[in-house]
């Protein structure tokens, strides 16, 4: 089109309501098809709920009845403690425990939590105003201890699975959230992570691989949360590393060098460069005109990339980016952990209660 | 087939999923897939250790690959039931080729490699992979992971630069040609590191706008000062005119800055020359090679100005105080 820059800026609409209607449909029934997403639903619950929240409709849903569901994946310490190191919450009931919001836990070779479900649980008890009070914390931290390896990064699950910096990020927001670091190694997680940096200056998924807009985010923002980060990193280090961050701007952003852009970058790599605080200095409107290019105008959500189906991910990140460049009517999120300055807010109301010792700690 | 119709199912009691009242995010199953996954959680309960179990855990994962507990379950089973490891690679290929960028798969074949103790067959599979997909983050993971702990580093920077030749550009292939020679020569001899300078410089003669090329001649030279390179800046310059690029002149700025910060020896005269070509350069990028980034590019040249120059000083950038809520 012959608009310039400023025109089109202003002309692509975005369409708030299409987007509470696709988060409520994703929190009701999925089709057969998101089978893959069985024992990640925990995850799809908060990118649903943390997106209701930035569109400031968490009114729409009952939020009592999905606290009991979140609580009813919680894996609790049996009688006898001997399952503390599998605790946590679970992706979805798909093991076969059943249903049960209270403990004591049940003894299952198999059942055991997921440190990104923890993590999106956790989350999304806070969005929904609880106060964490069901939350067996002496359970999360333990079972977030056996997942720590000599290295410094953490498994997903105690039967083992791969293991890298996605879940330090992970374990690294329980414990904020849980205003508790017993429940990791801070240093050895600080080792891992910068031994992460490439040497184009951007984090791999460990020591040795290609940077990446997400790996960079989750280090530089579990470092943010652990109020290490001007400890690990050098200032010319914060240096570098801003400058691969906001090299990742080509409309929107990619994750990669010679990667073709995607709209959930705009988040991960947005959010580390509010966190390095140069975020101010990429170019708001390009980035708006991809996110919005990449909107479904017929069903709401947001695709990665334009003319493609939009899913929960994406939606939710989709959102996330708008908010950092101060889109209207979207609420502000908390770059290093994710949820609202709401949903922030009553985090740290609970931490007050909680260090006054006047709340109750498990 | 559904399990619950056979005979041979007939004394185990299937575990339906307990959503309970209020199911968020419910996924909606055919009969057919409700049914595999309902004597799945019926042989779980029981940690079954048989043939049906592990026959069951292949309809599992055709029906839901990213299952993690069905894969452990089947290398509980494998290991139980003494199975043909050899079979089972074969049976983990067809489902990587299948689901290329699938965690789960990937992991187990990882581990069916180490009790295997053999990656013969790894480095031609990945290959294959990255045929499809040069850039899979997958494989070149499980790639590095095999070549470190196999010591298979004899050929790889062959491959890496067989795979630059098909694309320059791809950037995974740049950061193994890293990974490689930093764990086989190292950077530390200058022979090495001059090979690898030329090598840049021919991939940006042949491909000028190619961030990858010169995110490595950064990356391997940073750290030593970018400016203490001799005759690096002068080729620089020359590029400049025939093969431009918001990279090289990003590169030249970092040359500029680094001879502001390392060498303080230098005259007054000659900083205050240095410290203008690299204004000169940020005004460049600002309004004609790199516009997208125009306001950090401006930042940078007041930032370097305070720094080295007699200008009002610029601030540095605030990270993010975790503790202020006002800041939101």
């Amino acid at each position: 089109t012959l608009l310039s820059d400023r025109e089109e800026f202003e002309q692509i609409d975005f369409l708030k309501d299409r987007h509470v209607r696709f988060f409520q449909r994703t929190l009701q029934v999925l089709p057969e098809r998101y089978a893959s997403l069985e024992t990640t639903r925990l995850s799809i619950v908060f990118f649903a709920l943390s997106g209701l929240d930035v569109l400031g409709s968490l009114d729409v849903i009952d939020k009592d009845l999905i606290i009991e569901w979140i609580y009813s994946q919680q894996v609790l310490p049996t009688d006898d403690k001997s399952n503390l190191g599998r605790c946590g919450f679970r992706g979805s009931s798909h093991i076969g425990i059943p249903y049960s919001t209270k403990g004591p836990g049940v003894l299952h070779p198999y059942d055991s939590g997921h440190v990104a479900m923890t993590y999106t649980g956790l989350c999304s008890l806070l969005i929904l105003g609880d106060d964490l009070s069901r939350v067996n914390k002496q359970g999360c931290l333990a079972g977030l201890r056996a997942l720590q390896l000599e290295d410094g990064s953490f498994y997903s699950v105690p039967e083992g699975s791969e293991n890298d910096i996605r879940f330090i990020y992970c374990a690294a927001c329980i414990c904020f959230m849980l205003d508790d670091w017993s429940g990791m190694n801070i240093q050895k997680a600080i080792e891992y992570i910068r031994g992460s940096l490439s040497y184009d200056n951007g984090f791999g998924q460990g020591a040795g691989r290609e940077s990446h807009g997400g790996w960079t985010y989750c280090a530089i923002a579990s470092l943010c949360l652990m109020g290490r980060l001007e400890e690990a990193l050098s200032p010319r280090e914060l240096d570098r590393i801003r400058r691969w961050c906001i090299m990742r701007q080509q409309s929107g952003f990619h994750g990669r060098p010679n990667k073709p852009v995607d709209t959930c970058y705009s988040f991960w790599v947005g959010a580390t460069l509010e966190l390095l605080g140069v975020f101010r200095y990429t170019n708001f409107e390009k980035n708006r005109n991809f996110i919005l290019s990449t909107q479904d105008r017929l069903v709401g959500g947001f695709a990665k990339w334009p003319d493609s189906h939009p899913d929960p991910l994406h939606a939710y990140f989709g959102l996330c980016g708008l908010s950092l460049i101060g889109e209207p009517n979207l609420r502000k999120v908390h770059p290093a952990l994710n949820i609202t300055q709401g949903a922030f807010q009553h985090l740290q109301q609970l931490h007050q209660t909680w260090r006054s010792g006047c709340g109750q700690q498990h | 087939m559904y399990s619950s119709d056979r005979k041979e199912w007939a004394d185990l009691e299937p575990v339906p999923q307990d959503e309970g009242p209020n199911p968020v995010v419910k996924i909606a199953y055919s009969k057919k897939f409700s049914d595999v996954y309902d004597y799945f959680r019926a042989l779980l309960k029981k940690d079954e250790r048989s043939e049906r179990a592990f026959a069951l855990t292949a309809d599992a994962i055709d029906l839901n690959a990213a299952n993690y507990t069905v894969w452990h379950y089947r290398r509980i089973l494998l290991q139980a039931l003494s199975k043909d490891l050899r079979k089972e690679m074969t049976y983990i290929t067809n489902i990587i080729e299948e689901q290329p960028k699938n965690y789960q798969v990937w992991h187990h074949r990882r581990m069916v490699v180490e009790w295997l103790n053999d990656p013969t067959e790894e480095l031609a599979f990945i290959a294959e992979i990255l045929s499809q997909d040069a850039k899979n983050y997958h494989a070149w993971q499980h790639r590095q992971w095999v070549i470190q702990e196999y010591k298979l580093w004899d050929n790889e920077l062959e491959f890496v630069e067989s795979l630059l030749e098909d694309d320059v550009r791809n950037n995974s292939a740049w950061n193994q040609r890293h990974f490689v020679i930093s764990h086989t020569t190292g950077y530390s001899d200058p022979a090495v590191v001059d090979r690898e300078i030329q090598y840049c410089l021919q991939q940006i003669r042949k491909a000028p706008h190619n961030e990858s090329a010169w995110n490595y001649l950064k990356g391997i030279l940073q750290d030593h000062g970018l400016s203490s390179q001799p005759g690096l800046l002068e080729k620089v310059l020359e590029l400049k005119e025939t093969h431009c690029s918001p990279y090289l002149l990003a590169f030249l700025f970092d040359c500029y800055e680094d001879a502001l910060e390392n060498t303080k020896n230098t005259e007054e005269q000659e900083r205050q020359e240095t410290l203008s070509k690299a204004l000169e350069i940020c005004e460049l990028l600002a309004q004609e090679k790199d516009t997208i980034r125009k306001e950090y590019w401006q930042f940078l040249g007041r930032s370097l100005q305070s720094r080295h120059g007699r200008s009002p000083s610029e601030e540095p950038p605030t990270t993010f105080n975790l503790q202020s809520v006002s800041q939101l």
